[in-house]
């Protein structure tokens, strides 16, 4: 399959791969998987706890080269949003980003899922004492 | 999807034979005159097999080898328009049906998929998150050993044997459900079926990226 240019350039130039300290209490964790075929990812948030902005984020997705595109596209979206702005981003938009046919639309999603157990993940940290983040806490 | 010769899917006796009028005993030939029935797109009501999981492959393609000869071409070319229309959509479901039914890997994803366990529906949700972590350390390991140097070659090779372990009690684990589910039916182990074949999944990747590494090292340096 011909992949986009975007993704190509995700691809060969991933942004923000690495990891954050997962301890950390300002860093929430998501890690998910595709069941279709099987590509893992996870993708981190650092937290700002006074402004409830995000940070910084980081990935590491083994998988196919939509779902390594889509991750970083993610982690370049997430950076400057609040956590709950962040919640807010729809596979739908990385999807239009980056061009990625039908078949490919489960890897968009795989990343959608990351952001929100990261989110999740952080406000679970989080859940006292926090305000922007501990509003929504589930 | 409508089966109108077979409406529960087993080879009920009521639909009407077109060419002759009468009943044509719910098989894909005609019982009384021996013309080509609509076909049944149910590859277990096509092939005539019991819906279970643990399949004789040997007599699907008996079965397979028989309807290839009674629905050649040339069997068709001075019948009717329908039959050799039904001749048509029936030597796809064959094709079809027989490639799906003979594995047992895509055989279990048809049987879920017709009960309703469909993967599409899925999300991650459905997979342990323990499972995650350690396919996520186990690829991590793995990326380490493949920029390593070459003492890290045994450790690969250990790697993959660890991993076609794994494999192998996952199908062990497999063919235990497959069984359990023709004995009893019970969809409640189509649900465990659906969790091991997605664990099934990222470790058949992890043996893939482990094999390609392997053929990688294999090949002379350039
Ligand atoms: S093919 Fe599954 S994540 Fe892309
Ligand atoms: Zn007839």
């Amino acid at each position: 399959m011909a992949y986009s240019n975007k993704v190509l350039d995700h691809y060969n130039n991933p942004r923000n791969v690495g990891a954050l300290d997962k301890h950390d209490p300002q860093v929430g964790t998501g890690m998910v998987g595709a069941p279709e075929c099987g590509d893992v990812m996870k993708l981190q948030v650092k937290v700002n706890p006074a402004t409830g902005i995000i940070e910084d984020a980081k990935f590491k997705t083994f998988g196919c080269g939509s779902a390594i595109a889509s991750s970083s596209l993610a982690t370049e979206m997430l950076k400057g949003k609040t956590v709950d702005e962040a919640l807010e981003i729809k596979n739908t938009v990385i999807v239009s980003e980056l061009a990625l046919p039908p078949v490919k639309i489960h890897c968009s999603v795989l990343a959608e899922d990351a952001i929100k157990a990261a989110i999740a993940d952080y406000k679970k940290k989080n859940s006292v004492g926090n305000h922007a983040a501990a509003q929504v806490a589930q | 999807m409508e089966h109108p010769s077979q409406p529960d899917g087993g080879g009920v006796q009521s639909a009407r034979c077109r060419q002759c009028g009468e009943s044509s005993g719910g098989e894909l030939f005609c019982a009384h005159c021996g013309s080509l029935q609509r076909p049944a797109t149910d590859y277990y009501v096509f092939f005539g097999l019991k819906r279970v999981l643990v399949l004789d492959t040997e007599d699907l393609q008996r079965k397979f080898y028989e309807l290839s000869r009674r629905l050649h071409p040339d069997r068709f070319t001075w019948k009717s328009a329908i039959e050799r229309q039904y001749s048509l959509e029936a030597t796809a479901i064959l094709n079809d049906g027989y490639r799906v039914l003979r594995d047992p890997l895509m055989r279990a994803e048809y049987v879920l998929k017709q009960e309703g366990f469909d993967i599409g529906e899925q999300r991650s949700k459905d997979v342990p998150p323990e499972l995650l972590e350690e396919v996520f350390d186990l690829n991590m390991a793995l990326e380490e050993l493949r920029l390593g140097d070459e003492e890290a070659h045994g450790q690969i090779e250990e790697a993959r044997n660890r991993f076609l372990a794994m494999r192998e009690s996952i199908d062990k684990e497999l063919e235990t459900l497959y069984r359990r589910f023709d004995d009893t039916q019970d969809r409640g182990v189509l649900q465990q079926v659906r969790t091991v074949l997605n664990r099934r999944r990222y470790v058949r990747n992890l043996v893939n990226e482990v094999e390609k590494e392997l053929a990688r090292e294999g090949q002379p340096a350039q």
